[in-house]
Parts: C-alpha cells; sequence; structure tokens
C-alpha cells in the first residue's frame, strides 16, 4: 500500500511537472517595446511570410488581401481548417490586442491561452523581432473584415489533444536562429532572418523528424511534399540542389518563377514565389546570398513513398 | 446471335483498338511540354538579357506555344495517369473542367501575344508576360512537383 502510494504521488509530481514544462506561454504588455509601429514594413513582412497563402478566402486579384481563411489542408493528422485572420470582429482577429497577436505569432499561444497546432507556423515566426511582428499587426489592421467562419479542426486521435502540443513546443520551439552568419555582414543577416524568420522556408524545405520537428541537420536539404504526392526540393548547393544556381538564378526565380532552364514553377510554390516577388530586389539578394551561403548537403535518400 | 453480327462486332474492336494504339498520349505530351520549355528558354533568355531581342525568334517560340496550346488538351485522356515518370496530378482527371479552363487561359494568352507582335523588348515582356502566368496557373494545381 504504502509503495503505491509513493508511485501515485510520484506519478502525479511527474504529471504536474510535464503540465508545467509544456504550459501555454505568454508574454506581457511590459515585454512589449515602445514602438511606433509601420505599416509600410508591415507589409513587406507580410509579403515575406506569405500569409495570404494559407487564409486568403479567394486566391485571385485584390480577394487575395481577404484573409477569411477556410482553406482546408489534408494532412497525415487530419484536417486543418485555416482560420479567419482579417479584422472581423467576431468571426477574424479584429478584437485582439497587440498583446494577443504578438502571442500567438511568437509563441503559438491563443488569446483563450490554448496552444496553436504547429501547421501556422510560429516556429519559424519566433524568429522575427517584437517590432515586425507589431508592424505587421498594423498592416492587417487595415486589411478587409471578412464574415466567415471556417469551423473546427477534424483531427485523429491523439492529435486533437491541444495538451499534447505544449510537449512538441517543448522540443521543437526554439526562437534562436538555426545558421550563424557573420553579424557584421548585413546582406546575410538580412537574408538569414528572411529565410528562418517569416519566410519559414524550412518548416516544407526540411525534413522532419518523429516528434513532427524539423531535423536542423537537413536544415532546406529538402523533403517529402507534406500534401501528398511528390517532393520539397534541396535549396542547398548541393549538387542535387541548387549547385548549378548563381545567386542572381535564385532572384530571377523569385522574380519570375523560372529556374534557370526555364522551367516554370509549380505546386504550392507558386504562390509563395508570387509573394517573394513583391519583395524588394535587396531582399530577394539577400535570400539568395544566405541560400548559397548554408552548407551544401545531400538530400535524404527517397524512400518509396517519396517518389509518387 | 448470327455470325455475321459476330464478325461485325469483332472488326469494330479490332478497328477501335488500333485506332486508340497510335503514339502514346503520355510521351508525345512530354515532348510538347519539352518543346515549349525550349521556346519560353528563347524568350526568358532574351528578358533576362542574355540574348539578344530577335522579334523574329520570339515569334518562333510564341508559334509552338501556339501548337502546345492546340495539342496540349486531348494528349491527357482518361487512363493517361501512370506510366513514363508522368508528373501529370490526378486534379486533371477529377477537376478536368478546372484543367479545360487552364488550357483556354493559355491559348487565349499564346493568341494575344501573337497580335500583339512585340517589337521590342519592353512589348515582349508584356507580351509574354501573361503567357507564362498560365503557365504557373496550371503547373500550380494540375503537376505533381518531383524536383
Amino acid at each position: 500500500m504504502k509503495r503505491l502510494v509513493t508511485v501515485l504521488v510520484l506519478l502525479a509530481m511527474a504529471i504536474a511537472m510535464v503540465l508545467f514544462l509544456t504550459r501555454p506561454e505568454r508574454l506581457s504588455l511590459a515585454d512589449l517595446p515602445d514602438y511606433v509601429a509601420d505599416t509600410t514594413n508591415g507589409e513587406r513582412l507580410f509579403n515575406a511570410g506569405g500569409c495570404a497563402s494559407c487564409h486568403a478566402s479567394e486566391t485571385e486579384g485584390p480577394g487575395k488581401l481577404h484573409l477569411g481563411g477556410g482553406l482546408e489542408m489534408e494532412t497525415p493528422f487530419g484536417l486543418f481548417r485555416v482560420p479567419n485572420i482579417s479584422p472581423h470582429e467576431s468571426t477574424g482577429v479584429g478584437k485582439w490586442t497587440m498583446l494577443q497577436f504578438v502571442n500567438a505569432m511568437h509563441l503559438g499561444t491563443a488569446p483563450g491561452g490554448q496552444h496553436y497546432y504547429p501547421a501556422f507556423p510560429y516556429a519559424s515566426y519566433s524568429r522575427m523581432r517584437l517590432e515586425d511582428l507589431m508592424d505587421l499587426k498594423s498592416y492587417m489592421d487595415g486589411l478587409p473584415a471578412v464574415d466567415n467562419s471556417p469551423g473546427d479542426h477534424e483531427l485523429k486521435f491523439p492529435w486533437n489533444m491541444r495538451l499534447g502540443i505544449g510537449v512538441w513546443k517543448f522540443l521543437n520551439l526554439d526562437p534562436s536562429f538555426i545558421k550563424m552568419v557573420d553579424e557584421q555582414n548585413a546582406l546575410l543577416e538580412r537574408g538569414r532572418y528572411l529565410v528562418e524568420g517569416p519566410g519559414h522556408c524550412g518548416e516544407c524545405h526540411t525534413p522532419r523528424d518523429w516528434t513532427g520537428g524539423l531535423q536542423m541537420d537537413q536544415w532546406l536539404a529538402g523533403a517529402p511534399n507534406p500534401e501528398g504526392k511528390g517532393r520539397v526540393p534541396n535549396i542547398t548547393s548541393h549538387d542535387n540542389g541548387l549547385a548549378d544556381w548563381s545567386t542572381s538564378d535564385i532572384e530571377y526565380y523569385l522574380a519570375s518563377g523560372f529556374t534557370p532552364d526555364f522551367d516554370v514553377v509549380g505546386g504550392s510554390m507558386v504562390k509563395v514565389q508570387e509573394n517573394m516577388a513583391l519583395l524588394s530586389d535587396e531582399d530577394r539578394s539577400a535570400i539568395a546570398a544566405y541560400l548559397k551561403y548554408i552548407p551544401a548537403l545531400s538530400k535524404v535518400r527517397q524512400s518509396v513513398s517519396d517518389i509518387d | 446471335m448470327n455470325r455475321k453480327t459476330v464478325l461485325i462486332a469483332l472488326s469494330a474492336v479490332l478497328l477501335s483498338s488500333t485506332a486508340i494504339a497510335g503514339p502514346d498520349p503520355i510521351e508525345t505530351r512530354q515532348q510538347l511540354m519539352k518543346d515549349t520549355r525550349d521556346a519560353a528558354k528563347v524568350i526568358g533568355g532574351m528578358l533576362k538579357k542574355q540574348k539578344a531581342f530577335d522579334a523574329s525568334a520570339a515569334m518562333d517560340a510564341f508559334k509552338v506555344w501556339q501548337k502546345t496550346a492546340s495539342k496540349a488538351g486531348d494528349l491527357f485522356p482518361e487512363g493517361s495517369d501512370v506510366g513514363h515518370d508522368t508528373e501529370a496530378r490526378a486534379t486533371i482527371w477529377s477537376d478536368r473542367a478546372g484543367f479545360d479552363k487552364k488550357m483556354v487561359d493559355f491559348s487565349a494568352a499564346v493568341d494575344a501575344a501573337i497580335v500583339a507582335k512585340p517589337d521590342s523588348l519592353e512589348a515582349l515582356n508584356a507580351a509574354a508576360g501573361p503567357v507564362f502566368k498560365t503557365c504557373k496557373g496550371c503547373h500550380e494545381g494540375y503537376r505533381v512537383e518531383k524536383e
């Protein structure tokens, strides 16, 4: 009996410990810098982040800025429904405070205190400067309010338990940069920030381990396509990646959608490329410089399931 | 059933199968797409300023695209979704109307480029841009990305 009590107490302590370590974290108002938001920079980050690619309720023309959500993403974990992030007061995020927005982007924590699923790539956005997040919110506040309630995700057990996301965050959420760059090199630093942060390139171009976290030793070396058939390419300078691409080839691709061989961008990269085309030449140069700078890695050997 | 009917039915089957067994549609469309890309290379080389602007070479490239536009739609019959390492995505058949619309868009953009008959690099950019947009438009949802 005594032993049973000891076991139960230890178990309760262990559970409490896990819950504590994996609790949704939040910044407080005092953590926000005293800063006047810059909407123009917010627009640039909005494009770099490709927010509209997932959240736009219409995909053509000005409708790209109607962030009513509703896109359904079929994944091995179940069905994700992309939420409304337009400034609509009841169905969107119109009532969110700056702090709530920053907590969502930086820590993956919802205003109600729940964890967000990392299908929302906050693991990358967590590397963004708080000032930039504030700029982004001020830009998004000016977009059209869209009345649309996309509904809840329909995930399979055990993925439907949000508490588990805390464990995922404990293992995989790390706001430090992935690659070291010379802090004196402004171009590389800018490229690193755009690629590792808002651009969230690694979310698709880096393979994941069994916990669903990115395999940092395979950074940008290509991965199976999360949406099914095909592969997401290796974008390091390895022979089976971008070895033959110059920085100007990468810049041209991001601006136009054409590879050096004049094949055209396809799949989900189309929307990404169209966002990259909206950035400045300097931003595209910075991304290209960073991609040529990081270690060239061979893509992970394809398993039968990745081939088609 | 009398023997004549059987004979007629059999010959009908034989005739239709020889009609079907023409050149393989997957190989044909893959060659067509290679030609299309080579034409894009000509135009793109000029736009990228790797080659000098050449109005007649540009027009020849547009004509290659026009040929693609007139033929490609028929080269994706039901059942041509496997083999020859095809990059055709299942959406072509599950959303045929959407795919056909993309082909119409492509064809219209090419025709407009031919009518525009660009005589300068700027005009070429203006004429080819909408065509390139339709390439992406179709490859976005109807091609499997295989690197």
